[in-house]
């Protein structure tokens, strides 16, 4: 088994990360070309708890080395099934995933966790930590190797996604303050 | 906002995420969403969907991921500390 945490500090408010969290994969995120698609399988809210519970499916394609796709089959594409749970009214966003393309040779399992930052006011504290095991008989030697390839390859996913998702809160926050200065003007115009 | 993993439903799945980001963003994070107004839309996208991962094949696939997501939920869904 191979485990990996990390936490970062996102220099925007819990709200803006939590509503930008839904659009991380979009066009403008070019670290995330390995992501495919995103669909939503199912979307309800609590009534008593006000839970925002979501189900979604990422569809990802990441090459991989040869040796790997030998053991593993020669798709690309594969799957990764998604849990989230936003509790608007303790600010918290949890994110539990999981692969499910070859799922009966490796099991990847990630958390992730969105609040709101006790170290600066309007920032949003990131924590991730993931658990890699793989299940296939065969040699410990071969375990391993997969394990390790597959926490690397998390771990680079990982930083990009970091760096992807800056991109898309910044470009959010400019495009916000755009939309505000422009309605500003439009009302100045009219009052003059 | 992304594509589906079906082109077909990429039309139906963008008026649906916007419906959801504006949903989210001015009422569900302000807490005064009451219901998701955005349902009627997330229906017609979701009949598109389902027949995709049937014809696909991942239907199945996905019933094996929810059942191991069980946890989860019953330790996610109670409300945290306010």
């Amino acid at each position: 088994m191979r485990i990996f945490a990390s936490q970062h500090e996102f220099a925007y408010s819990w709200e803006e990360v939590s509503t930008n969290n839904w659009r991380k994969y979009c066009a403008h995120n070019d670290k995330a070309s390995h992501v495919l698609a995103v669909d939503t399988l199912s979307r309800s809210l609590d009534a008593t708890t006000h839970i925002l519970r979501t189900e979604r499916l990422i569809t990802c394609r990441q090459s991989m080395p040869q040796w790997v796709k030998r053991i593993m089959g020669s798709d690309d594409t594969s799957y990764v099934y998604e849990v989230s749970y936003v509790d608007a009214q303790a600010k918290r966003v949890t994110m539990c995933s999981q692969n499910m393309t070859w799922s009966e040779l490796l099991q990847v399992q990630e958390k992730v966790v969105y609040t709101p930052s006790v170290e600066a006011e309007g920032h949003t504290r990131f924590e991730q930590s993931a658990r890699i095991i793989a299940l296939c008989g065969g040699w410990q030697k071969i375990k391993n190797s997969i394990e390790e390839i597959s926490l690397e390859r998390f771990r680079q996913n990982a930083a990009k996604g970091r760096e992807g998702f800056e991109r898309v809160l910044e470009i959010s926050r400019q495009v916000f303050a755009q939309q505000r200065e422009e309605a500003r003007q439009q009302r100045e115009g009219v009052a003059a | 906002m992304s594509a589906s993993l079906a082109p077909e439903c990429n039309d139906v799945k963008e008026r649906y995420d916007t419906c959801f980001l504006k949903w989210y963003s001015e009422k569900y994070l302000r807490n005064t969403a009451t219901t998701d107004e955005c349902e009627p839309l997330f229906r017609q996208y979701k009949t598109c969907l389902t027949k995709a991962l049937k014809e696909r094949g991942i239907d199945q696939m996905l019933e094996d991921a929810k059942a191991d997501n069980k946890e989860n939920d019953a330790e996610y869904m109670k409300p945290s500390a306010r």
